[in-house]
């Protein structure tokens, strides 16, 4: 068995999604170049990949959410970017993670409008928790009796 | 430098078990390469959906619509690799339906394992070899008929056989207990160039199978070393003269038991293992010295007994044994404690190993232990069909090897 | 600032959700990145090793298959170190970490089981539900700020 070393010990990863219809993953990956301090940004087909010491990347975020704040999402990352374990280029096909975060994509802008009606107090805050299922009310027997006779008859 | 052969995982489980680094270390040590068929996410829902087979977990759908992708030609691969864990029912469900999905729909040779924590690139080396095999070797394994002088070796794990083969006739044979790995293929070999009236100079070409085989191979200068799946399965299809169509390969070892559904010679889906020995020919083995027979008698006796007459479940051999000892000690006969062995062998080879191949006629049974009739008769009433054995069935991996090292001879 | 549980884990709008609104969401990334930031024996891709299903035996029988004891080795302690957790029930396209639905089944329970504050939610799928998605959330994150959910 080979002995594991690991790189970037310590530091921390996240992705920058954009889902913007005036924003590009390259508009952003502009104005992070401009406040990186140092940290390592890669561009990617849906945002950014970020990696740097905690501090460093919580302050990059912070600047990052307010082009945008509700078009830009964010998410750790367990791997630093471009690791070859992850890499689509080096399995073939996607990481599964890639499909869940492909599945979210496509609901993202119910999130951006949502985050919208929060600046708006059109609507109150006491929302139902989540939305109902629609309850099976049984057929009642005597209901049953009718529309076999009819039926029948 | 051989191009690698390309194998599709089709999985759940494998990364968090920690056994994906020994799935790609096994397929490394064949030349090959593991990978995830790519495919979009509109792909997978629209696929797993068509597929009808309404799974909760969101990496066997992800396993479903790979296996579309590869059966519909949108994904190239040489072989599929469907590995699940061990003990998921959901999973086992899976990985069934897409063996026999993808058997059935494509010529990609298959292999299915449910796999445990402890599953090492060792346990995986022969069945990735047999897939490498198959996708690299499909001119090879077409050969029906053996030319000039050749020999085979199958060093086992029980035994060591050795077959010379001259213009499609069996000219020499050659059958030992596996002691010393090397030693016993010398004898062997020696025997059957005896009686076969020939000298290791006299032969065209050598190949060598079974557990010993790159040992015995590298020091004999065989022409081929090769996994005993798909030279037993090219043997076995040989012999029984069913070279073409289907067939199904059933081979109950000394260590492992290998069951192999052909399709013209050539291994579709296998699944090889055991979980004890109890299930294996050690049993039969244990069974004979305790009732105090040779081997060669078992299956005669048993066919005298009737099985149901004694409680037996050999899952484990030591328990099997205690089953066996306690009943001879409660007054049984022993005719019917040596068709209760054979059956309950039978019976957990049905259980875990067939269940994972399609049992398609003529079922042939080969190896040593096809030789113990009680043995093949509990299996064929187990499969309700009658079972071919055909001649030299125990020297299986031997002719096989002889068989396909003739396309080894210069000028081929 | 609480520690809330994100299910699935591998979620990107409830990590994001749960920063913006300033809390930790804790996920699969957490637990992945502490694989592959430990020294060990080499095991790619996710630096998971058969040790790990046996760590996951805190959470479940060792007659449970060894994916589902390698995930809940990922997800136990995180759901131990949570002060609260959000979960969105249709989740059936979470893949890898959350990749296995009797995993799913055991988080769900044990995040239940520690009677943490929850708040129980579907995916939205018209903009009215992303309000109330967004709301409900909000709402649930900031009744943990002073500590009466």
């Amino acid at each position: 068995m080979k002995e594991y070393n690991p790189v970037c010990k310590g530091s921390v990863t996240k992705y920058v999604f954009v889902e913007s219809p005036s924003f590009t993953p390259s508009d952003l990956a502009i104005k992070a170049y401009e406040v990186s301090q140092g940290v390592m940004i890669k561009e990617t087909c849906f945002g950014l990949q970020i990696t740097g010491n905690e501090n460093e990347i919580e302050t990059i975020v912070e600047l990052l959410r307010k082009l945008d704040p509700l078009h830009i999402f964010v998410k750790d990352r367990g791997f630093p970017p471009g690791d070859n374990r992850r890499c689509r280029s080096n399995l073939g096909g996607a990481r599964p993670g890639y499909f869940g975060h492909e599945f979210e994509m496509g609901l993202l802008h119910f999130i951006s409008y949502g985050l919208k009606s929060l600046d708006s107090s059109s609507t109150p805050d006491n929302e139902p928790l989540q939305r109902k299922m629609i309850e099976k009310i049984p057929l009642p027997l005597e209901k049953l009796r009718q529309i076999i006779d009819s039926e029948v008859n | 430098m051989t191009v690698p052969v390309r194998i599709a995982q089709l999985s759940c489980g494998p990364e968090y078990s920690g056994v994906q680094n020994e799935i790609n270390e096994a397929a490394r040590m064949v030349d090959a390469e593991v990978f995830y068929p790519d495919i979009k996410l509109s792909e997978l829902r629209r696929d797993f959906d068509s597929f009808g087979l309404d799974v909760r977990s969101p990496d066997l759908k992800l396993a479903i619509a790979r296996a579309k992708a590869l059966v519909d030609g949108r994904v190239n691969a040489d072989a599929v690799f469907i590995a699940s864990c061990f003990r998921c029912a959901e999973a086992a469900i899976v990985r069934n339906e897409l063996r026999r999905f993808i058997h059935e729909n494509s010529r990609l040779p298959v292999v299915s394992y449910s796999f445990t924590e402890r599953t090492t690139a060792a346990t995986l080396l022969t069945r990735m070899e047999a897939l490498t095999t198959i996708a690299r070797r499909r001119a090879l394994l077409a050969r029906e008929v053996q030319e000039g002088i050749t020999m085979g070796v199958d060093s086992g794990s029980s035994t060591t056989k050795a077959i010379v083969m001259k213009d499609n006739v069996v000219v020499g044979t050659g059958w030992k207990p596996t002691t010393e790995v090397m030693k016993s293929a010398e004898d062997v070999i020696t025997t059957a160039l005896e009686e076969a009236g020939l000298h290791m100079e006299d032969l065209d070409a050598v190949g060598t199978t079974g557990y010993g085989r790159f040992l015995v191979g590298k020091k004999i200068g065989a022409d081929l070393i090769q996994e005993e799946l798909t030279v037993n399965s090219k043997g076995a299809v040989y012999l029984a003269d069913c070279q073409h169509g289907p067939s199904t390969v059933l081979d109950i070892g000394g260590m492992d038991n290998k069951a192999i559904s052909v399709q013209d010679g050539i291994p579709g889906t296998f699944t090889m293992g055991g979980i004890c020995a109890g299930a294996s020919g050690r049993f039969l083995e244990m069974t004979s010295k305790r009732l105090g027979v040779e081997i060669t008698e078992l299956g005669p006796l048993a066919m005298n007994g009737k099985w149901d007459k004694v409680a037996m479940n050999s899952y484990c051999i030591v328990f099997g044994t205690q089953s066996l000892v306690n009943a001879l000690a409660a007054g049984s006969f022993r005719e019917d404690v040596a068709a209760a062995a054979c059956h309950s062998v039978a019976e957990q080879v049905f259980e875990q190993q067939l269940q994972e191949v399609d049992i398609k006629e003529p079922v042939i049974m080969v190896g040593g232990t096809s030789l113990i009739t009680g043995l093949v008769h509990a299996m064929g009433e187990l499969l309700q069909t009658n079972i071919v054995v055909p001649r030299y069935s125990q020297y299986i991996g031997a002719v096989g090897s002889a068989l396909l090292a003739s396309g080894f001879i210069k000028g081929e | 600032m609480a520690k809330v549980f994100i299910y699935p884990a591998t979620s990107l709008m409830l990590s994001d959700l749960v920063a913006r609104f300033g809390h930790k969401p804790l996920g699969s990334a957490i637990s992945v990145r502490d694989h592959i930031q430990t020294a060990g024996f080499e095991s790619p891709p996710l630096q998971m090793t058969p040790d790990d299903p046996k760590k996951g035996l805190k959470y479940a029988a060792v007659e449970v298959p060894s994916g589902v004891r390698g995930r809940m080795s990922l997800y136990g302690p995180l759901i131990e170190d949570a002060d609260a957790a959000i979960i969105v029930n249709d989740s059936d396209y979470a893949f890898g970490c959350m990749g296995c639905a009797r995993t799913n089944e055991l988080v769900k329970f044990l995040i239940k089981e520690r009677k943490m504050p929850i708040i129980e939610l579907l995916y939205p799928s018209t903009e009215e539900e992303g309000v109330t998605f967004v709301r409900s959330i909000r709402s649930f994150l900031d009744s943990l700020k002073d500590g009466s959910p």
